[in-house]
Parts: structure tokens; sequence; C-alpha cells
């Protein structure tokens, strides 16, 4: 390439040396990784990540005005030096996205005892190879915006900052806040108040706020049936199973070949069966279990086969129609539309708040974002016990500046398209 | 209206985008291959948009319904660089690529129904991954013209003009995959407390955005070679696929909580 006539580590540098400074790096990674193991986050949580961060700022100032006309730091403050970086990092994404990762709680011992393991690529987020490497791209990143400060600026260059920056932003800040993350579950039952939760590893944390549970309420789809394989469960047709979710009585469809009329639809029933007969009944009540009457016929069958079809509940047992020795039409569990929980929420403080937490509407609370999380499956749309996830992220900040730089930059780029260059 | 109805919608709306593609191919004038491409786009969204309203929810949630919007944003891709940058054969390229995601989904239909999961419904939803896939056909048109590019190399006259063409698809694709993901990001927060869990969907669109930030920046150098630029954009290509529907046939995705098909 350009290069041709150079040495390798001759000035100026190119991409050759560019690979063997983030390959050195990724390699000090493997040996940190090899005698030390993995990264454990909880050693770098306040105030160890800040002092970090603020050395880590420091040392990349001091390097800019020292030796920003260095030729070296002009290298790594340039094409040369990122795209290796980014290739490596990209490496390891791919590894990372291809090997199933372990959860951060898992024993060391329960992972795998191969080299995989050894390398840490079962978590490879806390790997020394990947996280020098991302601290590597921080430093060119960090030193690339640094270095456009000292040339003349032009309005092209507010999208490099908004880009470079925002992304320096929110990478620092996500990794040195991942140390002071915390991610507890709390099981609140119906009428109680609860402040103790549990984090992943199953210990028991007391929070100075407290949950609760005044109602919980399950919203579910309309029942749907499905023609299945007697023996195996299995839905028909096998190619694309088909299935007809109920839309009023008297109404008409086809499946699988068969052709199902909808007689009559109990949303609360009783379902009693044994080996040759069912029978169901209303019944207003806890526990209770949806059932449809249906009448299947088919060309070729003799005669149109008529009964009920349930799914069951807690209480109640699932109910099939068989319609001959191998088919039957059964009603599969119905999906949740909408789960949420009223709650009131005490803090030590005093204050008290009311509120209604589901699925993506989260609650803040002081320092705390309150998740639905689950709810009692076993009983289902009769749960009266809703599980919460409470987050806590104080360096979200930080991170959310960099993210909402990132999206300024992007819409810049998307606007202001490439350099124009000179041909 | 329902998903049966996709084949002659999908039909003709083939039709009205080949006919565009042909007369843009015989040198007429813009016009005419413009109005035919935009019939065509029209006749598509109308089966979207009676689609949405039947199933009373967006239609993103399966893969089938993401070709769906990636069959209709391939030609507006194409029109728009058609309009810009006069290469006559980038709509028949779009066509024939959408048109064979248009075959998977009539081959392979997905199931549709009215479902919607909790974690799905949110407004985050689709801007989401209607920026994706806006962004997956224009990377995709940029592909395009790299293969042509590399099959064709010794045969292109103005080559620094077929590379700023490129250039500037890449810039909108790259900048609207960084939306879409920065969304991603904010959306997830909301939803599972987290704004970046590495989820395997996404790793490999992490990795997507940085096979792109590559390319970008290897083309910032006057040295670069056209050729390894080219290579490069097939690459990340390859990268968003993976990110698209790959991931699922990868030992990672048990992991994922991506999955909406079923």
């Amino acid at each position: 390439m350009e290069h041709s006539s150079r040495k390798i580590w001759e000035q100026p540098w190119g991409y050759t040396e560019g690979f063997l400074f983030a390959i050195a790096i990724g390699l000090a990674g493997i040996i940190l990784q090899l005698s030390t193991g993995q990264i454990e986050p909880v050693l770098f949580a306040f105030p160890v990540n800040s002092i970090i961060g603020a050395l880590f700022l420091t040392g990349l100032l001091a390097v800019h005005l020292l030796a920003g006309k260095k030729s070296m730091v002009r290298w790594l403050s340039g094409v040369y030096a990122t795209i290796p970086a980014l290739v490596l990092l990209l490496v390891l994404s791919m590894i990372l996205g291809l090997i199933p990762q372990q959860p951060q709680g898992t024993a060391k011992d329960l992972l795998p005892p191969n080299l995989f393991g050894r390398l840490g690529w079962y978590r490879m987020t806390t790997s020394w190879p990947f996280v020098l490497l991302c601290f590597y791209t921080l430093v060119i990143l960090g030193l690339t915006t640094l270095r456009r400060t000292a040339q003349k600026q032009r309005w092209r260059d507010i999208g490099f900052y908004l880009n470079h920056l925002g992304l320096f932003i929110a990478l620092l800040g996500g990794l040195l806040g991942s140390a002071d993350m915390v991610r507890v579950t709390m099981s609140v039952q119906e009428g109680a108040v609860e402040w103790r939760s549990n984090n992943s590893s199953g210990e028991t944390m007391e929070l100075s706020l407290a949950i609760q549970l005044d109602s919980f309420l399950i919203e579910e789809y309309p029942p749907k049936l499905v023609i299945i394989e007697h023996e195996t469960g299995k839905m028909l047709p096998a190619s694309r199973p088909g299935s007809y979710m109920f839309d009023g009585v008297g109404k008409t469809t086809q499946l699988a070949g068969y052709r199902v009329e909808i007689i009559e639809y109990l949303p609360h029933a009783a379902v009693f069966r044994d080996s040759s007969f069912t029978n169901v009944v209303p019944m207003m009540m806890e526990g209770a279990a949806e059932a449809i009457r249906v009448k299947v016929s088919k060309p070729g069958l003799s005669q149109p086969k008529e009964g009920w079809v349930s799914n069951g509940s807690y209480l109640f047992p699932h109910s099939v129609l068989q319609i001959d020795d191998a088919i039957s039409v059964a009603m599969p569990q119905q999906e949740v539309k909408r789960y949420s929980s009223h709650v009131t929420v005490y803090t030590e403080e005093g204050t008290t708040r009311q509120a209604v937490i589901e699925v993506n509407k989260p609650l803040s609370v002081e320092e705390w974002m309150i998740y639905q999380y689950s709810y009692d499956d076993a009983k289902g749309k009769y749960s009266d016990t809703s599980l919460f996830e409470l987050v806590r992220d104080p360096w979200l900040k930080v991170v959310y500046t960099g993210i909402i730089m990132l999206l300024a930059g992007a819409l810049f780029l998307f606007i202001a398209g490439p350099k124009k260059r000179r041909s | 209206m329902t998903w049966d109805a996709f084949f002659y919608f999908a039909i003709g709306a083939i039709l009205l985008w080949g006919a565009g593609a042909a007369l843009a191919l015989k040198h007429y004038a813009k016009r005419l291959p413009a109005i035919l491409t935009l019939a065509g786009l029209v006749v598509f969204f109308f089966f979207i948009a009676t689609l949405w309203s039947s199933l009373e929810r967006p239609p993103l949630r399966t893969m089938g319904e993401t070709r769906l919007w990636y069959s209709f944003f391939l030609p507006v891709a194409g029109l728009l660089t058609y309009l810009r940058w006069n290469y006559r054969w980038i709509l028949s390229f779009t066509t024939i690529l959408s048109a064979v995601f248009i075959f998977v989904n009539i081959l392979k239909p997905d199931i549709h129904n009215k479902v919607l999961m909790p974690a799905l419904q949110s407004p985050w939803f689709a801007p989401h991954v209607i920026i994706y896939m806006f962004s997956y056909a224009i990377l995709g048109a940029a592909t395009l013209i790299a293969i042509y590019y590399l099959v064709r190399e010794n045969r292109i006259s103005d080559k620094s003009r077929m590379m700023l063409m490129t250039d500037n698809l890449v810039y909108a694709g790259t900048a609207c995959i960084t939306l879409g993901m920065l969304m991603g990001a904010i959306w997830a927060k909301e939803a599972w407390g987290h704004y970046w869990s590495w989820d395997p969907k996404e790793t490999w669109a992490a990795a997507t955005w940085i096979g792109y930030l590559l390319y970008i920046h290897y083309r910032m150098k006057r040295s670069s070679s056209h050729r390894t630029s080219m290579l490069l954009l097939l690459i990340a290509f390859i990268l968003l696929q993976i990110c698209w529907y790959g991931v699922n046939y990868l030992p990672s995705a048990k992991q994922s909580i991506h999955t909406y098909s079923t």
C-alpha cells in the first residue's frame, strides 16, 4: 500500500502497526485473564470506578496537551489506529454473539472447563481482553476528539463532536457505571407490604422503600381453538399450524380441513371430566375456566361431533374434544395481553405514592426504577402475587447524555452526508 | 384484509416495479419509471395499511412482517438512488431483491394474529423496527452496488462517482441504524430495565454497526482501495443479515429475549 517502501515501526505508522498494537492489547488481556481470571465488577464499584474515570480523563488530557504533536499520538488519534481496534472489537463481539453467555451470578466451577472458558468467552463482557480493547478504543476515540479541538473549527465539526464525544461519554459511562448498577427482584402478595428483595445470587437485601400491592390484574386475549394430533399434541396442519381466535358465538371457521362452529361460550365455567364424560357448568368464582362448545364436521365424517373444549385453570383440568382416534380440538393457554400492578410505594423519608406499574411503564421512585417483571405462573390470571424488578443505575444520566448526543449526531450524519471531496 | 390477499397485491406491485425498472433500463425519461415505481409502492403500502388495521397492531412482530416492510423499503431506496444518481440499473436490482423477499413470504408465510405481547406494547415499537427496516433497505441497495462494482470493476468508467454514491447510501443507512439502535436502547431501559444487555440481537446489532463504521473510517483515507471498501460493505451486510434473522439459528439464540415469532 502507500507505505510499501517503509519498514515496520518506521514513522509514519500505518495499519500494520495498528494491528500489532491492537493484537498486543488483546494478548495482554489474555495474559491477565489467564493469571487473574474474570473481572469482578463489584471490585470496581464506587468510588473505584470514579477514580479510574478521573485518572483516565486526566491521562488523556495530559497526553494530548504534553505530547499531542508527537507522531505516535497523532497516529493514535487517526484512522490507522482506529480500524484495527474496531476489527478486533468486531471479532470479540462476534464470538460474544456466537457463544451462549453465562449469567453473571453463576459460580466459577459451573463454567465449562475448556479453553473458551479460560479465555473468558462464556462471559465476554467481563473478560480482560474485551474490556481492555474497549478502553483502547476509548483512548483512540478520546485522543481523536481532543486532536480535532486543536484544528480550525468548521460547521461540519458539530457532527464530528456529537458522534465521537457522544460515543465516548456513553461508552465510558456504561463501562464504569456497570459496576454500580443494582438489579433486584421483589415478590409482593396482594394486600401485603414488602421491602425485602433478592439479588441474582439469591441474597436478601432490605431496601429504603416499600411496595404495597393494592391489586394485580391480568387481561388475556380471547381463547383460541386448534386442531391437534391426539397422541403427540402437535398442532395441525404440521407445515403451518392454524388457530382460530374466539370472536363470538355462532361464527364458523375452517381449521386444518375441519369446519368448526362455535355453539356456546362460557367465560367462567367449572369443568368436570372423567375418562368418558365431560360436564361444563357456569361458575362465577375464582379459579373458573373458559370453555367453548363447538360442533366439528368434515366431508367424510359420518356425523358432526359436538362438545366442550377448555384450557382449564389451576382448579380445573383442560379438556379437548376428540373427533376421531387421531384428531382432537383443543384450546391452548391464552396469551397475556396486559398485566398491571396497582401499588402504593412508601419511602424512608415518609413520602407515599400511588401508581400503576406495567410492562413498558416502570415507576421511578428516588434512585430506583420499579418494573413489572412477572407474576405467579401457576395461578395464571388468578395470580395474587406480582413480581417486580428494581433497578438502580447512578450512571444512567451520563450514558443518556452520550446517547442523546449520538442521536443528534446520527441525524446530522443523515442530513449532511459524507464530506464533499475535491477530486 | 388478511394475509391471504398478499399474493395479489405483491404480484401487482412487482409488475409495476418491474415495468418501471425495465423502462429505466431502456433510457426512458425518469418520470415514467418513477411514476410506475411509486404506483407499485402505493399498492404495496395499501396492503400493509389494511393488514395493520385488521391485526389491530403494527405488523412488525414476526419475521414475515419485517420482510414485508423490507420489500417495501427496497424500491423506496432504489427510487431515491435512481432519481438522485441516475444509475439506470439500480431499480432492476432493488426490484429483484424485493421480489426475493416477497416470494419468501408467499412460499413460507408466517402466522399472523392479533397477539402483541406486553413487552412490544410501546410507542417505541413502530419507529424502532421501521427505521431499522428502512436502513436495511438502504444498506441493501449499497450492497447491490458493491456487488455490481466487484463484478464489473474494469468496465466502470467513473469509479469515484460510484464510490461517492455508495458513501452517501452508507452514511444515510448508518445514520438510520444508529437511530434504530439507540431508540432500541432507550426502549430497552423502559421495558427490560437496562439500555444494553448484550442480548444476541443487540450484540449482532453492535457488530453490524462496527462493520459500517469500518467502511466509513476506511474511506476517510484518500489512499483507500475501492475494492477493499466494497468488500467491507459485503462483510457488513452479512453481519446485518445475521442480526436480522441469522441470529435465530445460532447457539446463542435460546437466550434471546428478542424472539416474537410464535
